[in-house]
């Protein structure tokens, strides 16, 4: 089906300008505001020149540059593992129609639950005075319940990479879930007639067909994982803490003249994401894309 | 206990129907003793209808009972809505006000009143964001002080009729009575002596937590030999001289703490959670007098006691102070005297309130009255009002608050 060029190309805009608006006034507005701060803009207090100084700071800040290493790590790990425990359960429960069915109620279940009341959970959970050192300390595998392995405010974040694979399996499952259900059996049982083994069905016709459903979930996963403040807050410890912290800790100090440095942290962490994201838009375009094209033609 | 006060919310409203009535013949004889009392009425009549937002730390659940309990009642009684707005850190309504300033929006402002103090409060005025000028206006201020040093300056400095006295803060140690003998939370020597014979069960909030900072400061004073020389303006040579020996005894006793000092938890709630669980046996806290009423609703134990240190201990005041860009600024004075007159005090140090003391000055109230609030407040399990008081250390100026928070991160937490 083909409609004129350039009066549905106008349509287009027009449609999107509504929501276009609003990301580039309140969004871009905000990140432009928020590097005018980091260059040390404050209005409320006169005789500031604009500068580089805070990211200068950034450089050699013990603090910052930890911070980035750990935040790096707990979004990389969280994104890894929910991505893999995401495909498996996916494939695991598509089988039949009611297992789907099943599947999705399980995987819907927690996606309107906030990440805050997760965080909380977790600490009930797994704190050292949390339901599960109780439970040990109940059946007599640790002497005390704050004998019971340290997890949560610890150095390796492993609350935080829970509550993230706890939020984020069910979200790219679905997705993958949504990936599996266009045709990809009928796919998978051409293949099987013309003698492909399991694995040679899920490496070249399952594969490619949720690969590019399972990366663009994942961007937006390590995005977010590594952009959020109130889990890391709640269950991640005061140093080294994640980027996001850091800048609100820097955000709400009471000296005035910490704020271009909050603002340059969230600066950092905005470039940051920005660049996952152009290499995953680079990654489609070279490498997924080919592959999808070459399907098509094939078919 | 719940009938008193009922009569004195009976009392407020009577009171207020009392001032109505005398307004109108103050009007019609011009006397300059009654100049302010007129001015609080002009104040009443603006505030009518107004709906007054107040930012305030949100994290006691006592407190916010009290507030849209008892407060917001009596602020319906002269047609005031209150909008409590929680927030975890006092900055975040600063950061809002200055948000909103910088965005060039001088009136109309979201925040009508913040409770507020020390660093906050500093950078507030720095920014020339805080309505000044109104306390004489304001009735319930002639029950306070206001020449008394921790209420004509905060943190050292000069509040000017910029905020109006709350409450105050005295700090104690809580611990429990099984574990540390009266010996042992004597002095912060024999507490981290203590600390050593037994690890893992001290710690502190990280500042710049409130009461992590106040337990810094604490052990800061106890380590220089004492606070009087702190006082006055920040001086960067005397301050060098003594912190390094702080840091070096903090890091010292780090490895006897909660998780062998490897970190701190990041917030006050955490520090009395981890109490309450049995996880730590002692803790340094701003919230003296709400420990008896802990105690009684189960959340601490029966063995929970509290103390202060033979060299004394911090307190302070807080006080609530209005941005000068904020909408409703009649409605918040409204609010601001309502928190500061008797019988709010008095339901607020009471089983039913929040167990804070009030910045009143007793000894400017009635015999009677005084007397109400001195029979208040009294547990086995914490320390009398007589005794917080009678060695109370004053807060210094806020540069050695941010200096000793900002050096504490880079000496102790970060090593």
């Amino acid at each position: 089906m083909r409609r004129r060029g350039l009066p549905q190309g106008l349509r287009t805009s027009l449609l999107l300008a509504p929501a276009l608006a609003v990301v580039l006034l309140l969004f871009g507005g905000g990140v432009v505001m928020g590097v005018l701060a980091s260059f040390g803009y404050q209005p409320f207090l006169p005789g500031r020149e604009l500068s580089l100084d805070a990211y200068r700071g950034l450089l050699d800040d013990v603090e910052v540059r930890r911070s980035l290493i750990l935040t790096f790590r707990i979004a990389l790990v969280s994104t890894l593992v929910s991505a893999v425990l995401a495909v498996g359960a996916a494939l695991l429960l598509r089988g039949t129609r009611h297992g789907r069915r099943a599947a999705l109620l399980v995987f819907q279940l927690n996606l309107p639950v906030p990440h805050l009341v997760g965080a909380a959970a977790m600490l009930l959970l797994l704190g050292q005075s949390g339901l599960v050192s109780r439970l040990l300390f109940a059946v007599g595998l640790v002497d005390a319940p704050s004998g019971a392995p340290i997890l949560t405010n610890d150095a390796i974040g492993w609350a935080i990479m829970a509550e993230y694979v706890w939020k984020e399996v069910p979200f790219i499952g679905v997705v993958v879930l949504a990936a599996l259900s266009g045709g990809v059996s009928d796919l998978e049982d051409a293949a099987r007639s013309l003698g492909a083994g399991a694995w040679s069905r899920f490496r070249f016709v399952v594969l490619p067909h949720i690969t590019p459903a399972v990366v663009s979930t994942s961007i937006i996963v390590f995005a977010f994982t590594f952009g959020s403040y109130e889990v890391p807050l709640l269950l991640g410890q005061p140093f080294p803490a994640t980027l996001p912290v850091v800048a609100f800790q820097a955000y709400s100090d009471t000296d005035l003249t910490a704020r271009p440095r909050a603002m340059a942290i969230a600066v950092v962490i905005t470039f940051l994401v920005v660049l996952v994201v152009l290499a995953y838009t680079v990654l489609t375009e070279r490498v997924l894309r080919p592959a999808e094209r070459r399907r098509v033609a094939g078919t | 206990m719940r009938s008193r006060a009922l009569v004195l919310a009976g009392t407020v409203a009577l009171a207020l129907t009392a001032c109505g009535g005398q307004d109108d013949t103050t009007a019609a004889t011009p006397d300059p003793s009654a100049a302010s009392a007129g001015g609080f009425e002009a104040v009443l009549a603006e505030a009518k209808g107004q709906t007054v937002d107040w930012y305030m730390y949100g994290g006691d659940d006592r407190l916010n009972t009290y507030v849209n309990g008892y407060v917001k009642t009596e602020l319906a009684k002269v047609g005031v809505t209150l909008n409590q707005v929680k927030i975890t850190d006092t900055a975040e309504a600063v950061n809002k006000v200055l948000g909103e300033k910088a965005a060039g929006k001088d009136s109309e402002g979201s925040v009508d009143l913040i409770w507020i103090n020390g660093e906050n409060f500093a950078t507030l005025k720095q920014a020339d964001a805080v309505e000044c000028g109104y306390l004489e206006d304001l009735p319930s201020t002639k029950n306070v002080d206001l020449t008394k040093p921790g209420i004509a300056t905060d943190f050292g400095l000069e509040t000017e009729g910029c905020e109006v006295p709350w409450q105050q803060a005295t700090s104690s140690l809580v611990y429990d009575s099984t574990a540390l003998s009266a010996e042992d939370v004597a002095s912060v020597e024999s507490l981290f002596a203590w600390s050593q014979k037994n690890p893992g069960k001290l710690t502190y909030a990280a500042p710049p937590d409130f009461n992590g900072s106040m337990a810094v400061r604490t052990f800061f004073f106890d380590t220089a030999g004492g606070a009087d020389q702190f006082l006055g303006t920040f001086d960067q040579a005397k301050y060098d001289a003594a912190a390094p020996k702080l840091f070096e005894r903090l890091n010292a006793v780090e490895p006897s703490l909660w998780r062998e000092g490897k970190t701190y938890p990041a917030a006050q709630t955490e520090v009395e959670t981890l109490f309450a669980n049995g996880e730590i046996d002692a803790y340094l806290t701003y919230g003296s007098s709400g420990i008896g009423a802990l105690v009684d609703k189960g959340t601490l134990p029966k063995t929970t006691r509290s103390a202060v240190f033979q060299d004394g201990n911090i307190g302070n005041y807080s006080f609530t102070a209005i941005p000068s860009n904020a909408a409703h600024k009649a409605a918040a004075k409204v609010l601001a005297n309502l928190l500061l007159s008797p019988p709010a005090a008095l339901e607020n140090a009471g089983p039913d309130g929040a167990g804070f003391t009030s910045a009143i000055d007793l000894a400017k109230l009635p015999a009677d009255q005084g007397a109400e609030f001195e029979a208040l407040g009294a547990s086995p399990y914490q320390v009398p009002a007589a005794e917080l008081a009678a060695k109370t250390l004053p807060e210094v100026v806020s540069e050695y608050v941010t200096e000793l928070e900002k050096d504490w991160k880079a000496n102790v937490l970060q090593q």
